[in-house]
């Protein structure tokens, strides 16, 4: 059997997958350390506030979230490549078709 | 006060009134877009059409939960449900980016139209198919249980039933005894549409009672009234337009939430005076928990003041629990451990990923630009949706201290904070949309997915693969009409614990489908009984750390027996190993038994995977 090569966009999706990935993990890693660090057995009277928001929140939470919501944009603008997703006759509407 | 209060929610009813005809039109339209064509493609795919509006404002785990469990939490407990909620900042790019492409490229290469359709075609093996639909049916018919009753309690929030009830009889079941209804108004504190801070002082009197001297507990006509229209208007719309209808009106609705959300935010925060007072100021009702980690709990589990979302509804469950917890020596609470907050970043992500409803939606996507697009619009959507409820919460707080059920924070100070308003009951009615509309999407896409599960994957693939179009029609309205009467008898006597049930959903979907996903997408050495295996090693860890959590403490293996009580506690709860969520555990064993099985069974025949992970002979590669 020939070798056939690689669907182009199965190559895009695998690379794509593999960065959003490493961002939940870097996210994950982040928020959760930050948040655990600053954010627990805290109380009010040490509590500063950013824009109203308590300090932890803003950082742990509220900034790494306007980061990537500003990654996400970026990403799905300039790293992800289109590709057609292919025919779409083969759709039977009973199973006798050999497909 | 009482009567600002009626008069005021008479104009929301005009208000949603308006929306559920929009939403039934929208069905009409549906109906007319699927006429054209194949009914199965048309009905259950909207014939791969869908736009990155679309997709993005529909493919997402927003429910029920979104606006009435998570603000319940949020109330209750405090800013670190922030924490909770955090996994979303990247669920945009992992619910549909990771496996979107692949799965819009496959179900067209395969003809697939559900996502056991696709499983069965990628692996060439029906039983993958059979045990991907059964699982479906089991979390979808489930969790539709919970979403019902976040329907009905809605319903009842927005309509004045007990009023209807104590007077001018207009709905259809009004004939049902009103001396009752009005005796249940009156009994029943807790469920007074009226937001007066009286009802604290009601309920306080109402718990006092001695549980063995009171009667039954009266029938709520108010709840099963809301729960009826609700699930005429959505098993309505539903049958008539099928898959487009359920998009149509989700996009529609998930617009009117954004809008509802948006107005609420910048009428709620101010009235408290700023965020950091309204954090002061529920601080200072509550404790330092409110305002840092692992959360908030009252002082005592069932103390009225703060009551978790999942013990309130029944004063007698509250009532056992009580009981459960005195024999139990009361356990430490803990509401967020880190543990926790690091699970949580999977639930969101791998629970979005791994939804069978959404993937549906990924196969109906017409272009990898719309996917692109639809990312960037879900990410912006999310943070104005999320962030925006938090702080209307913390307000809600600060302005309405003891609000009995937290599960109606977010339309009661709909209501609150337009009721002096000219005008304001208009824009109370849309912000009541909000809730109602997301429980409205999350029913109607999942009845479209069930009737999908059992008129294709089931009926057509193993009992009549040749039945013509009409049998199908009438099968796939006949399952819908069961479910929404499943729903509506399991309702009669409403389940607790809305949040947990629907968390446990997630989990368990996840574990079944997000690692068996990546597998039927990327990986050609996946084999049928690799992914069977995973399927069903993922979903058994899951349910199977809920049973055993379920179980009375007596009959509870001694290793199980945990000394705290970790997230929202009550009755049904799993066990938490090492404090981490049983969605990461079943993930794990997922993967586990993914890899073992595939690398241990026969590799699947080279030309099938050729077929599905090649270029197409006749499409050149593109580089």
């Amino acid at each position: 059997m020939p070798p056939r090569e690689e669907d182009a966009l199965l190559r895009s999706a695998r690379r794509e997958a593999i960065v959003i990935v490493v961002l939940w993990a870097v996210a994950l890693v982040y928020t959760v350390t930050y948040c655990a660090l600053y954010g627990y057995d805290r109380t009010i009277d040490d509590m500063t506030f950013v824009f109203g928001f308590p300090d932890w929140v803003f950082w742990g939470v509220i900034f790494p979230w306007t980061l990537c919501t500003v990654f996400t944009w970026w990403f799905c603008n300039f790293f992800m490549g289109d590709e057609p997703l292919g025919d779409d006759s083969k759709v039977p509407d009973d199973f006798t078709d050999d497909f | 006060m009482l009567e600002d209060g009626i008069t005021t929610q008479w104009g929301t009813v005009v208000a949603l009134v308006i929306f559920i005809i929009a939403t039934l039109w929208f069905g009409a339209a549906a109906q007319r877009a699927v006429s054209r064509g194949s009914f199965l493609k048309g009905y259950f795919l909207g014939n791969r059409g869908l736009g990155a509006w679309a997709i993005a404002l529909t493919a997402t785990v927003q429910s029920g939960g979104t606006f009435m469990g998570f603000p319940a939490l949020v109330y209750s407990f405090g800013w670190v449900v922030a924490v909770w909620i955090a996994g979303y900042m990247v669920v945009p790019l992992t619910s549909l980016g990771v496996l979107g492409k692949r799965f819009a490229q496959l179900s067209r290469r395969t003809g697939a139209i559900t996502v056991p359709d696709l499983l069965r075609e990628r692996f060439d093996d029906s039983r993958v198919g059979l045990i991907g639909s059964l699982l479906i049916l089991f979390f979808l018919t489930f969790t539709m249980v919970a979403q019902f009753k976040a329907g009905a309690a809605v319903m009842k929030i927005v309509f004045p039933l007990d009023a209807v009830f104590a007077s001018a009889p207009v709905d259809e079941a009004a004939p049902v005894a009103a001396a009752d209804s009005a005796a249940a108004a009156g009994t029943d504190a807790i469920d007074a549409t009226s937001i007066e801070t009286t009802i604290t002082a009601a309920a306080n009197a109402t718990a006092e009672t001695p549980e063995a001297a009171k009667p039954a507990p009266p029938v709520d006509y108010a709840f099963l009234v809301g729960l009826g229209t609700f699930t005429l208007i959505v098993v309505g719309y539903t049958m008539f337009g099928g898959f487009l209808a359920s998009v149509w009106t989700d996009l529609f609705q998930s617009v009117l939430m954004l809008i509802g959300v948006v107005i609420l935010v910048c009428i709620a925060v101010p009235a408290a005076g700023g965020l950091e007072a309204a954090t002061r100021q529920a601080v200072a009702a509550t404790g330092d928990g409110f305002v840092s980690g692992p959360g908030f709990i009252a002082p005592t589990a069932v103390s009225d003041d703060a009551p978790g979302p999942e013990q309130l509804e029944s004063e007698q469950l509250v009532a056992e629990e009580q009981v459960a917890l005195e024999q139990a020596h009361a356990p430490v609470r803990i509401f967020l451990p880190v543990s926790l907050a690091f699970s949580f970043f999977f639930t969101w992500v791998y629970g979005g990923m791994g939804s069978p409803a959404g993937m549906v939606r990924l196969m109906a996507c017409n272009s990898t630009g719309t996917l692109r697009r639809s990312i960037v619009l879900l990410a912006a959507y999310n943070m104005l949706i999320y962030i925006p409820l938090i702080m209307i919460c913390i307000a809600g707080r600060a302005l309405m201290p003891n609000v009995q059920h937290p599960d109606e924070i977010i339309p009661r100070m709909a209501v609150q904070m337009t009721s002096q308003w000219t005008g304001g009951s208009l824009l109370a009615g849309l912000v009541l949309a909000a809730p109602f509309g997301a429980v409205m999407a999350t029913v109607s896409s999942y009845l479209v997915v069930i009737a999908s599960g059992i008129v294709r994957d089931i009926y057509q693939r193993f009992y009549d693969p040749h039945a013509n179009e009409m049998t199908i029609k009438r099968l796939t309205y006949l399952s819908m009409l069961v479910v929404g009467a499943i729903a509506i008898a399991t309702n009669i006597n409403p389940p607790e614990f809305l949040q947990a049930i629907i968390v446990f959903c997630g989990a368990g979907q996840a574990a079944a489908f997000a690692v068996p996903g990546v597998m039927t997408a990327f990986w050609r050495r996946a084999t049928a009984a690799g992914t069977i295996a995973s399927m069903l090693a993922g979903s058994a860890t899951v349910v199977g750390l809920y049973a055993v959590g379920w179980l009375p403490d007596g009959m509870m293996p001694a290793a199980f027996v945990q000394d705290e009580v970790l997230f929202t506690g009550g009755a049904f709860r799993p066990i938490y190993l090492f404090g981490i969520d049983p969605i990461v555990w079943g993930l794990l064993m997922s993967a586990v038994a993914g890899v073992a099985v595939s690398l241990a069974t026969q590799p699947p025949r080279a030309e099938i995977i050729s077929n599905l992970f090649d270029a197409e002979p006749e499409a050149e590669p593109a580089g």
